[in-house]
């Protein structure tokens, strides 16, 4: 999901790498050494090898103490003891008589190797450069003691000193090359980033959007066919449960008081006001309003908040506008087990299950059952009516879906769905308990 | 486990690659000055110059296809060249043997092995683990058969099993290093990308959040400014009048609208607006049937750095960006970038990088750069 590794990271991440194929290489080299003494000692009948061998064996055990715990001590223990190999397999390797004319030979240069491989504690270039000139300089010396304990000549080892300088240019390269400036300038992070943000945004606002267009058209609609006469009351009603759908009961209670108030902001030409401080919808005080607009969390059918326990308020004053009678079994209270807002969530989900059942099922009945049991709240809505197939509903109408969808999923719930043309509908909706 | 066989530093972490690239050039000078020492300092054991000029010449063509190869203009760097690159340094170490057969008295003076060892390092950022350690044992396997030609001749009588040993132990050794390195940069990365990818999606729950309630004031209020206020109004009202009845029709129809505009933009839309809005270059986006909405997230990332980039410091003064179907069926999406170079053009150099990156995600990628018009044609595979 994300393209490499950012700035910050870059140059650690890169520098264990380099550490990670030092020590790779160095058991390669350790290994071969191993494998040459074994060699020898079988087929060469060299038995003087053997020794050798368990001396190489002693390296790769502490080279690996040093990369699983690449501590200080551990480091310099690797160190102090290959040193001590080092120095006796020169004098095994250059005693009199060897075939070696000088230590510049290959059977020493593979533990030397293994010693500038370190890696080491810490990380960065200028470390890793420090450990391997520790390794490369005592590995010399270890060679140089040997070599003047059993009389041979001393040469310096080509192929140690070419080890030794891969590693200084790889690292010195790595510590050139690695500022952040061009993973800063490629802006990679930050576009992956930005493009996770720009697919949010799209849905939610596609989301909204069907949302608002698919409550708000049918009324829009219905407007348009009713031509010029009185408010439908079921129109009325219907208006006012779907904006406290949509954009909330606050907005809902606010901005109508403002067209109460202000009847040119907002209101279509030729809207009338009452001009007498009541709201709307019920025939409140001024002074009720203004509770409104004090408190946003009150409802706007002029029940009154006293009593804040979870419940399925809305839905059953959904079904209710609309005519639908509905038949609970369970318990209502186990939304007391959710948050304020999920239960908030659920309750506006379980109302526009409510309201497509009136509109869309045929029928004046539905069932609701409520649950509790595995951590999760259930809400069945069942009706008996027409029932639909989901691929035929249009696609116009995925606002319902997701107005549904989007406020369970939001929640962490699922909602699952079961429709049979003739038979009816039943939406199942699981919520998780708590929440906020 | 299988994601650390199967990718290369290149996939997991293209810029890394593009950083690292010049060490694939810094290899193969440092293998050929080895090949041409070596070569001057055993002369006195060649028989065949022409064989040993041969093997420097092969050692040379071995570099130069590493290093081409490795541009970021080349990306991604096949696993058929890394295979290429070992078979001709292969070819130079025989060629090297040719030259001192019979005369070739120590091994340890012969550059074969490490020549070979030398490029499979060098190229461990453009290998996986798994490719660069075979190369080095197959490499290893085809100098062993040497070894049993050269044993008879040298001044060791040591088993053949021990000149093996020593003589294989540069490539091992260093295609060892080479695969420690692929496999530990893809370790790392996989571990960072796992732990952005829990960081991101712990982020999303966080984002929705906040961008839901952005979205109440942002498109959505716009309609709602119109909509909702209206339908409050008739909530409150006694009578619907004609012109209620007129405007409830507009209103349906500009809602209709909102709607399909929306299903049919997509994010890139919306990174266009944001590129519109926060540098000021015009950013037209041509996708009628919604492709951008197709791509992969990494894709989807590196064409967001791409417009970014280019949108940004005056690189540009106005951006299209084009998507057509390319192929009989239309089984290829192809996207144009064509920009009209601002004050500080990007350079070749600045432009392979997002052409690299943009390769690392599966898109073919192609630049085009003069004083007038940067062009990027990206090119992918529709499922």
């Amino acid at each position: 999901m994300t393209l490499g590794l950012p700035g910050h990271l870059a140059r650690e991440s890169s520098s264990r790498a380099l550490a990670n194929a030092g020590h790779w290489a160095a058991f390669a080299c350790l290994g071969i050494a191993a494998i040459l003494g074994i060699v020898m000692a079988t087929i060469g009948g060299e038995t003087r090898s053997w020794p050798a061998v368990a001396l190489v064996g002693i390296m790769v055990v502490l080279l690996a103490f040093v990369v699983r715990f690449p501590s200080v001590t551990l480091t310099v223990a690797y160190l102090v003891v290959g040193t001590g190999v080092v120095c006796v397999l020169t004098v095994l390797v250059m005693e009199p008589g060897s075939v070696f004319t000088t230590t510049n030979n290959s059977v020493l240069a593979l533990p030397r190797i293994a010693l500038i491989l370190v890696g080491g504690a810490g990380s960065g270039s200028v470390i890793a450069v420090v450990w391997a000139t520790l390794g490369f300089g005592l590995g010399e010396a270890a060679m140089f003691l040997g070599v003047a304990l059993v009389g041979g000549t001393y040469a310096p080892s080509t192929a140690t000193t070419l080890a030794f300088a891969l590693v200084v240019i790889a690292r010195v390269f790595d510590g050139v090359t690695r500022r952040p400036d061009m993973r800063r300038e490629t802006g990679l992070h930050r576009a992956s980033q930005q493009t996770r943000e720009l697919a949010i945004r799209h849905d939610i606002e596609l989301r909204a959007t069907a949302r608002l267009h698919d409550t708000a058209l049918s009324h829009l609609v219905a407007i348009a066919a009713a031509g010029s006469g009185p408010v439908d009351e079921r129109l009325r009603l219907g208006i006012r449960q779907d904006l406290g759908l949509i954009v909330g009961r606050d907005w809902a209670s606010d901005h109508a008081a403002e067209a109460v108030t202000r009847p040119a902001t907002g209101a279509p030409r030729g809207r009338r006001s009452r001009g007498d401080g009541r709201p709307p919808w019920g025939g409140r005080s001024t002074q009720a309003t203004d509770a409104v607009r004090a408190d946003s969390s009150r409802r706007i059918d002029g029940t009154t908040p006293d009593d804040e326990a979870p419940s399925l308020t809305n839905a059953f004053s959904a079904a209710a506008n609309a005519g639908l009678e509905v038949r609970v079994t369970g318990d209502v209270a186990v939304l007391g087990t959710l948050g304020p807002a999920r239960a908030a969530a659920l309750d506006a989900a379980v109302a526009q299950c409510l309201i497509n059942v009136a509109r869309h099922a045929g029928v004046d009945q539905a069932e609701l059952a409520i649950g509790l049991g595995g951590g999760e709240v259930t809400v069945a809505v069942m009706d008996s009516g027409a029932g639909f197939d989901e691929r035929e509903v249009p696609p116009d109408r995925i606002g319902l879906r997701t107005s549904i969808r989007a406020r369970i999923e939001q929640e962490r719930g699922t909602v699952r769905l079961w429709s049979t043309k003739g038979i009816g509908t039943t939406i199942v909706l699981t919520v998780p308990e708590g929440g906020e | 486990m299988s994601g650390r066989m199967r990718l290369t530093q290149q996939e997991a972490d293209p810029v890394g690659a593009i950083t690292a690239y010049p060490i694939v050039t810094i290899g193969a000078v440092l293998a050929f000055s080895l090949a041409v020492a070596m070569t001057w300092v055993h002369w006195g054991e060649v028989g065949s110059p022409i064989a040993a000029v041969l093997a420097l010449l092969l050692v040379a063509a071995a570099g130069i296809i590493a290093a081409v190869s490795a541009t970021p203009a080349r990306a991604p760097f096949p696993v058929e060249r890394l295979w290429l690159v070992v078979t001709l340094s292969v070819g130079a170490a025989i060629a090297e043997y040719v030259s001192s057969i019979g005369n070739n008295r120590f091994l340890y003076d012969d550059f074969g092995p490490a020549v070979i060892g030398l490029l499979i390092l060098s190229l461990a950022p453009f290998c996986t683990w798994v490719s660069a350690a075979m190369a080095g044992v197959l490499s290893a396997a085809v100098l062993s058969i040497l070894v049993f030609g050269a044993a008879a001749y040298t001044a060791s009588d040591a088993p053949v099993a021990a000149l093996i040993a020593v003589n294989s132990a540069p490539v091992l050794s260093m295609s060892a290093a080479a695969a420690g390195y692929s496999y530990g940069i893809i370790s790392e990365t996989l571990a960072w990308q796992r732990e952005a990818n829990r960081a991101a999606l712990h982020r999303d729950a966080e984002l929705r959040a906040g961008i839901a309630r952005s979205v109440q004031q942002g498109r959505v209020s716009v309609l709602g400014r119109e909509v909702l206020p209206f339908l409050a109004g008739v909530m409150t009202a006694d009578r619907i009048s004609v012109a209620d009845a007129d405007r409830a029709r507009e209103l349906a129809e500009a809602l209709r609208r909102a709607l399909r505009a929306g299903i049919e933009s997509t994010w890139l839309d919306d990174l266009a607006a944001n590129v519109r809005l926060s540098r000021g270059i015009d950013t037209i986006i041509d996708d009628p049937t919604g492709a951008a909405a197709d791509l992969s997230a990494d894709q989807r990332s590196a064409l967001t750095a791409l417009i970014s980039w280019l949108g940004d410091a005056e690189r540009s003064q106005l951006i299209r960006v084009a998507f057509t179907n390319e192929g009989e069926d239309g089984e290829r999406g192809a996207i144009t970038l064509v920009t009209d170079v601002g004050a500080a053009a990007p350079t070749r150099r600045e432009l392979d990088r997002f052409v690299a990156v943009a390769r690392a995600v599966a898109l073919r990628a192609d630049s085009a750069l003069t004083r007038e018009n940067v062009t990027v044609e990206l090119s992918y595979d529709i499922d």
